[in-house]
């Protein structure tokens, strides 16, 4: 368990979070400048904050940077460019164990005599992982890690990321994304002027507050049907998907899924003839209003969450407690990791 | 560095070049240490710091010369807690130029930190690494080539000394007579210089050039 009841005065606001989180993945999310990188900064001990960070009973607020074990990635990831690869992961630790398994798990060792320099956005994000879990960190602290990669790049890295999640090792993970959130994060902390505004399960977080309508699932057991092109899952709550063949034939399961709300199409009535290959019949739960839009979140073996116009709303009478079919073509799934 | 009465220009460049390098040497681990506490140090500690660093740079280096010369004299308190006698012998020359040097050094050396990123330095923390260690194993990597070009400057510095020399060593042939002071003396009594001249602008020129080359690859090497 992580305590937090931290303040810190900064220009335009004080920081002032109190919260506790368990020991999985947090995902921050806020506007900028809402104080995420401060939080992160005065976790990892670089910020002259006061109150208390309990984790696992131990207050280390008092403690310097380099006796909390904390391990911090920043949004630059400040790798060091006097030293090559092998040097900048062996800083904290020269475990041989320990660096062989890191070399491996985030597939460095191509990397390991080249400059800091000489790698791209995504191998740096690699390196700075690796130097971070050297220190055997009792908590990762990850700024931004995916802010600076491309989309190919991106879905990579959340492979990694959820690799290390898998290591058990609890992160707090600032993002601008939701769907990075939903992908990796057991809760979410949404910070608005250096307070906590909201705090709970993603899904809830984020649909209460962020602006996008993102579907992620997690998918596993592939039946492949090469023949028919499709691959079909099943999520976590038990949804039977379609995914394109070509795009996860090789991919490995457990699988990170989105879908944007606003490429599924909503029928009132079940389609007869439709080129879609998941059409999920589902109850409105919610139905909130946007200019010139509709958020609907529907109720199927899965909470999905669909943007409509207004005028289609209205028109099929899209209101709470209607049931309705969802339409998503298999092509408008995006492989996150 | 006890030298003949009747030293030759060679001899004379010698000794100075001798001094200097003495001079840089025993100054470099406290403008070292100056330009770390002011690079981690804030507000008015920072201002206090960099003006205490800096001071012999804005005063007239007789100004400096007097007040060492009282310092050191045996009718002063820390004169007397010496042992030996400094003033008018080649030490005087050291600390005369470690005095006016320092400055250079100092606001070189802190330049060159500042340039180091405090962000690696604090990267290296969360790594572990105590402030002692981040510094010698992050900072002082990414800074030397700025510290060495300081410590160029510095010795370049050192070399031109003369007003605050003049005052506590005298211009004593083969004994505390530097460049500088001997580009004096031989002005003074009618004598051409000129070979004198020629040493110091081919040593200077040569010193300023790789001070900036050092300073230039120090940010290039920054800016990757």
């Amino acid at each position: 368990m992580i305590d937090l009841d931290l303040q810190l005065p900064l220009p335009r606001f004080t920081l002032a979070v109190r919260a506790t989180l368990d020991e999985n993945v947090t995902a921050i999310v806020g506007r900028s400048g809402a104080g995420k990188t401060s939080l992160l900064e005065s976790i990892a001990g670089l910020r002259a904050s006061t109150g208390r960070i309990v984790i696992d009973g131990i207050d280390l607020a008092t403690l310097p940077p380099e006796k909390r074990r904390i391990g911090y990635v920043p949004q630059d990831v400040a790798l060091f460019p006097h030293l090559d690869v092998r040097g900048n992961i062996r800083f904290a630790s020269h475990d041989e164990t320990r660096f062989a398994s890191l070399v491996e798990t985030l597939e460095l060792a191509p990397l390991l005599h080249r400059a800091p320099a000489t790698l791209s956005g995504g191998e740096r994000q690699r390196v700075a992982l690796a130097r971070a879990l050297m220190t055997e960190p009792r908590l990762l602290l990850l700024d931004e890690p995916l802010a600076s990669v491309d989309q190919p790049l991106r879905e990579r890295i959340l492979l990694f990321l959820r690799r290390i999640r898998n290591l058990g090792i609890p992160m707090l993970y600032v993002t601008h994304q939701p769907f990075e959130a939903l992908a990796l994060a057991t809760s979410c902390l949404m910070l608005d002027e250096g307070r906590v505004f909201a705090h709970g399960a993603p899904r809830e977080v984020l649909y209460d507050f962020a602006t996008d309508v993102d579907n992620v699932f997690e998918v596993r057991d592939p039946r492949h049907e090469p023949e028919r092109g499709i691959t079909r899952v099943t999520t976590s709550r038990g949804l039977e998907l379609a995914l394109p063949h070509d795009e996860v034939s090789s991919a490995a399961f457990p699988l990170i899924v989105r879908i944007s709300g606003e490429e599924i199409v909503v029928f009132g009535e079940r389609p007869k003839s439709i080129s879609s290959r998941n059409v999920i019949e589902g109850v409105i739960a919610k139905r909130r209003e946007r200019e010139g839009s509709v958020d609907l979140t529907v109720t199927t073996p899965e909470i999905v969450h669909v943007r409509v116009t207004r005028g289609a709303a209205d028109d099929l009478q899209l209101t709470t407690g209607r049931c309705v079919w969802l339409a998503m073509r298999s092509r408008s799934f995006r492989i996150v990791g | 560095m006890c030298h003949p009465a009747a030293v030759s220009d060679f001899g004379i460049v010698v000794f100075t070049l001798q001094v200097a390098a003495i001079s840089t040497i025993v100054i470099a681990p406290f403008a070292l240490a100056l330009a770390a506490w002011s690079w981690r140090a804030s507000g008015v500690t920072r201002t206090v710091v960099d003006a205490i660093g800096t001071l012999p740079l804005v005063m007239p280096p007789t100004a400096v010369g007097y007040l060492l010369l009282e310092l050191l004299s045996r009718q002063h308190v820390f004169g007397r807690a010496i042992p030996f006698d400094i003033l008018f012998t080649p030490a005087a020359v050291v600390i005369a130029c470690a005095v006016m040097s320092f400055p250079l050094m100092f606001n070189a050396f802190r330049v060159a930190i500042d340039d180091s990123n405090a962000r690696y330095f604090d990267i290296a923390r969360t790594l572990g690494a105590s402030r002692g260690a981040a510094f010698a194993r992050v900072t002082l990597p990414l800074a030397w080539r700025g510290l060495a070009a300081g410590f160029i400057l510095a010795w370049c510095r050192a070399i031109g000394e003369f007003g605050a020399t003049i005052l506590i060593a005298g211009n004593i042939p083969g004994r505390t007579q530097t460049l500088a002071l001997a580009i004096f003396d031989r002005v003074q009594s009618g004598q051409s210089a000129n070979a004198l001249l020629a040493y110091v602008v081919v040593i200077a020129f040569t010193a300023v050039i790789a001070s900036e080359l050092l300073s230039r690859a120090q940010r290039r090497r920054l800016a990757r």
